[in-house]
């Protein structure tokens, strides 16, 4: 039998990513609990205006049930906890001990496994040369020892802002209004609010908003990273998240392929206490219904060198020109493109391989450069936001011919690409790479993460560098950190086995010290040789964040009350 | 197994919790309201932790409940793909990498199970047997008993299950609670004083009784087998003498088998003294009975008399509706735990 989703029961931002409901712009704060009763009075007064997942109202729709649908918030909050929080609320042992190891261990011991902290040091080494020197200070300072400390960061506040009425690029004043009152009460309950952000740890919260482009001469949220990639299209699906009807839409190229079409993920992937892929209920602490309908977030600042990435994109493309034969524009679009799996507008590899098809397929849907600027923006937000962008799969291209193996895309999202059934070579009657038209998700569909977050810096309007401030600010959900994240990040971002790409990392997001290449096939029929990218340098480096439990509604009383029994 | 045995009535109520969140308050769902109705109920004074508390459990209102449970049912814990041998399932084109169908509840419920005295008058003694009907109206009688006592708390709590915004009365919350009801199959219960006389099965008879017409028909088709066509000296035809008495013998063990299981159906007489006015008064009795005996050590024995008859005189020990033990406490040591 089918069960709804106690939506109510669920924090918002498990099920939205408030970006791209209209919510450009973000505020973290943090926050320390000198002692658990002011972390339980200060969680009990937080709790009273967390977001919940419960419906919006759609436009022209009249709520078929009122009790089930929320007005749409001016300013978004949710609250996640630390591994060192909940120990400061003083939560049972026994249901502080059966949290996953990784939860526990937070995420600066396991910078080794992420791949943050250079693996070809020892730790010994690693400490002396104080790797996480370029880390922001508060995150520096977060457990610096196994003992509870003063900089312990121990609960995450998010905020989510939408415009402000009548304006392009100014957040609501619901967002300052709603930042005030938490800090009030964040000192009324006794609770410290932690600064220390920013290079120069001069900032008292972590701001984040979407980048803003100016378009015909009006400044506008854009879907766009500060490399100039469209990101944040593929965001996985699971089965209760969104009304059946929606759901049949945004299933495409976003749930998991298993014979009969794009399906939903299982609930359990996403949202603890609910059955998972493996067809099993994944592990929890006591009491059951503490862990229930909650889930984990890893909170990551991922800093972009945007200088390092032009100057290295500019000499490749030089070179790339050269052996390719073709233009100095079409040489750097197409590298971008083949780093990344998808054309800097998000059009991917997969669906549309050649930059001729590309130029193409832009002209047809109207966001060319030749279409006037607004109506470019307005008709590249629908493609972006249809099906069309997301539904392809990679095993009708094993060799990597369309979408190299190697690409950023293919590595975070390997659809259908990993069962082990996909034959490889050439099919004998067609002389072309197998279809492969059987190929599932089996492998894949066990390391989704949710992204939820937004960019960080200044906007495209002005100059960036490696030195000034720009990046992701990158929440990632998932049931478990250590088989989804971690995975995620440790075997498909930093190595590249699965892939047959040897040592090779991811060429966005990998670490370059050492290994520096990234290998482009060719389709031998065209003529070409492959080319492949040989000075990658690390484009992105983590500038710190620690891992979080984002608790259930339930939980969040249960914790503000101090009765967490676990017997 | 039904819900009466030992004279009490193991009652099992769920109701359905609304989804969603009640309008004037959309932050906090009714699952959630339900809870917090939940936690917010006070405990009995069952502790020496909870002795010197202000509030007694709303349950200890009244004299029929030996024990009481609400909680939250959220869903049926889900143990995992039913599994099948691979080759097998090969063979039938069971493809193993999809997933199954997993069971879930429907919503949330609010479960409530009471142990009660299956009485519909307080004082009444505790019944062997009760129709359907009369069980009903047991739980009924139980529903209004609780209505009248606890009406606040369950609002309340209830307020937040489907279809409990029409009780407004008694006597509809009894009728609310009786189509919330679910048959309890395996109730448990505190052990006899002295054991009573059990509904032990027949067994030799109906062994017996089972065997001997299926005997003569095997003898029967026998000789019917060898050529006899008649039974010596009654002289029946042994072909329809042998069919009737396997026919009658299939049926008779048919017939046995269906008086096993009723008889184990049957529930067990009440327990001496199980009722909960009892209970209460024995506890009130033997504390008082152990202060009137380390008082009185070594008096002689014409004080030991008087203090006896005094005794009798306060705390009325033939008495279970006065000089007794209220409900919801562990101690009849403060006078405010005493029923005069």
């Amino acid at each position: 039998m089918t069960r709804k989703l106690d939506l109510n029961d669920i924090q918002g931002n498990v099920t939205r990513a408030y970006g791209r409901y209209s919510f450009p712009f973000a505020r973290y704060y943090f926050f320390h609990f000198p002692d658990p009763a002011s972390g339980r009075a200060f969680v009990d007064k937080v709790r009273t205006v967390v977001t919940t997942a419960a419906r919006w109202p759609k436009k022209d729709q009249k709520p078929e049930d009122p009790s089930m649908v929320q007005p749409k918030p001016d300013c978004t909050t949710n609250i996640a906890l630390s591994f060192t929080g909940l120990l400061a609320l003083g939560l049972p042992v026994r249901t502080l001990q059966a949290f996953p190891d990784e939860f526990i261990e937070g995420m600066k011991a396991r910078a080794f496994i992420l791949g943050d902290r250079d693996p070809g040091e020892t730790e010994r080494a690693a400490e002396k040369n104080k790797w996480d020197a370029h880390w922001d200070p508060i995150w520096q300072n977060n457990r610096t020892s196994s003992a509870p400390a003063e900089g312990d960061v121990h609960m995450l506040v998010t905020l989510n802002a939408q415009l402000a009425p009548d304006t392009t690029d100014k957040p609501h004043p619901a967002l300052a209004e709603r930042a005030e009152w938490l800090l009030e009460a964040a000192r009324k309950a006794g609770v410290r609010h932690l600064g220390g952000i920013g290079a120069k740890g001069d900032e008292d919260y972590q701001s984040a908003s979407a980048v803003f482009e100016n378009v015909g001469g009006v400044n506008l949220p854009t879907r766009k990273e500060h490399f100039g990639f469209t990101d944040g299209i593929g965001d996985p699906v699971f089965e209760g998240q969104l009304s059946a009807e929606d759901e049949a839409k945004a299933v495409v190229g976003r749930g998991k392929l298993m014979g009969e079409g794009w399906q939903p993920l299982a609930t359990g992937e996403f949202v603890l206490g609910h059955p998972d892929e493996s067809q099993e209920l994944p592990p929890t602490a006591p009491p059951y219904e503490f862990m229930r309908n909650g889930t984990f977030v890893a909170f990551r600042k991922l800093h972009e060198n945007v200088g390092t990435f032009d100057r290295v994109l500019k000499e490749e493309a030089k070179r790339y020109a050269n052996v390719a034969n073709v233009g100095d524009v079409e040489a750097e679009e197409t590298l971008r493109a083949k780093m990344c799996g998808r054309w800097s507008d998000g059009v991917p590899l997969a669906k549309v391989p050649t930059y001729q098809d590309w130029r193409a397929f832009q002209k047809q849907h109207k966001f060319d450069p030749d279409t006037p600027d607004l109506e470019a923006y307005k008709n590249h937000d629908v493609y972006v936001r249809s099906g069309e962008a997301r539904d392809f799969r990679y095993a009708d291209d094993m060799p990597g011919y369309k979408c190299p193996s190697g690409a950023h895309i293919r590595r975070v999202n390997t659809r259908d690409y990993l069962d082990p059934l996909n034959k490889t070579g050439k099919d004998p009657e067609t002389g072309k790479p197998h279809e492969n038209p059987d190929a599932t998700s089996a492998l894949n569909k066990r390391r989704r993460i949710l992204r939820r977050g937004l960019p960080y810096g200044p906007s495209n309007n002005e100059a960036k560098d490696d030195s000034t401030e720009q990046g992701v600010i990158m929440l990632i959900m998932c049931a478990s950190l250590f088989r989804q994240f971690e995975f995620v990040q440790q075997q498909w971002i930093q190595y590249g086995l699965d892939f047959h790409q040897g040592n090779n990392t991811c060429p966005l997001l990998g670490r370059h010290d050492r290994h520096k290449r990234h290998t482009i096939p060719e389709n031998p029929e065209s003529g070409k040789p492959p080319y492949v990218m040989s000075k990658l340098d690390t484009f992105v480096e983590c500038r710190g964040g620690d891992y979080f439990f984002v608790p259930s509604m339930t939980a969040l009383r249960m914790m503000a009350m101090g009765i967490v029994d676990p017997t | 197994m039904p819900d009466l045995d030992t004279g009490h009535l193991f009652l099992t109520t769920l109701a359905p919790i609304k989804p969603g969140a009640p309008v004037d308050d959309l932050q906090t769902s009714h699952v959630q309201l339900a809870r917090i109705a939940l936690a917010k109920l006070p405990t009995a004074h069952q502790s020496p932790a909870t002795n010197d508390t202000k509030y007694n459990s709303p349950f200890a209102r009244n004299q029929r409940n030996h024990l009481a449970r609400m909680f939250v049912l959220e869903d049926v814990v889900y143990n995992g793909r039913n599994t099948q041998n691979p080759i097998l399932a090969r063979i039938e084109g069971n493809d193993q990498t999809k997933p199954q169908p997993v069971d879930r509840l429907n919503a949330p419920y609010l479960v409530f199970c009471a142990d009660i005295d299956a009485i519909t008058q307080d004082g009444d003694p505790l019944p062997t047997n009760l129709t359907a009907e009369a069980q009903q109206d047991v739980r009924k009688s139980y529903a209004r008993k609780l209505w009248d006592t606890m009406e606040e708390e369950l609002t309340e709590i209830y307020s937040n299950c489907y279809g409990f915004e029409t009780v407004k009365t008694a006597d509809q919350f009894a009728d609310y609670l009786d189509r919330c009801h679910v048959e309890t199959t395996m109730p448990f219960h505190d052990y006899y004083l002295e054991l009573p006389k059990f509904h032990n099965l027949p067994f030799k008879t109906l062994l017996y009784g089972v065997l001997a017409p299926l005997v003569v028909g095997l003898l029967a088709l026998v000789l019917w087998l060898i050529g006899v066509s008649d039974v010596p000296l009654l002289g029946w035809s042994t072909l329809a003498t042998w069919i009737i008495a396997i026919a009658l013998g299939l049926l008779l063990a048919y017939g046995a088998i269906r008086f096993a299981l009723w008889n184990g159906e049957k529930p067990l007489p009440p327990g001496k003294y199980d009722d909960l006015p009892s209970v209460l008064k024995a506890l009130y009795v033997q504390q008082k009975m152990s202060d009137l005996y380390v008082d009185n050590q070594g008096a002689s024995d014409q004080d030991l008399y008087d203090a006896f008859g005094k005794f009798i005189e306060e705390h009325k020990p033939y008495d279970r509706k006065s000089m007794t033990q209220t409900p919801g406490v562990i101690s009849s040591e403060s006078p405010k735990n005493v029923t005069p």
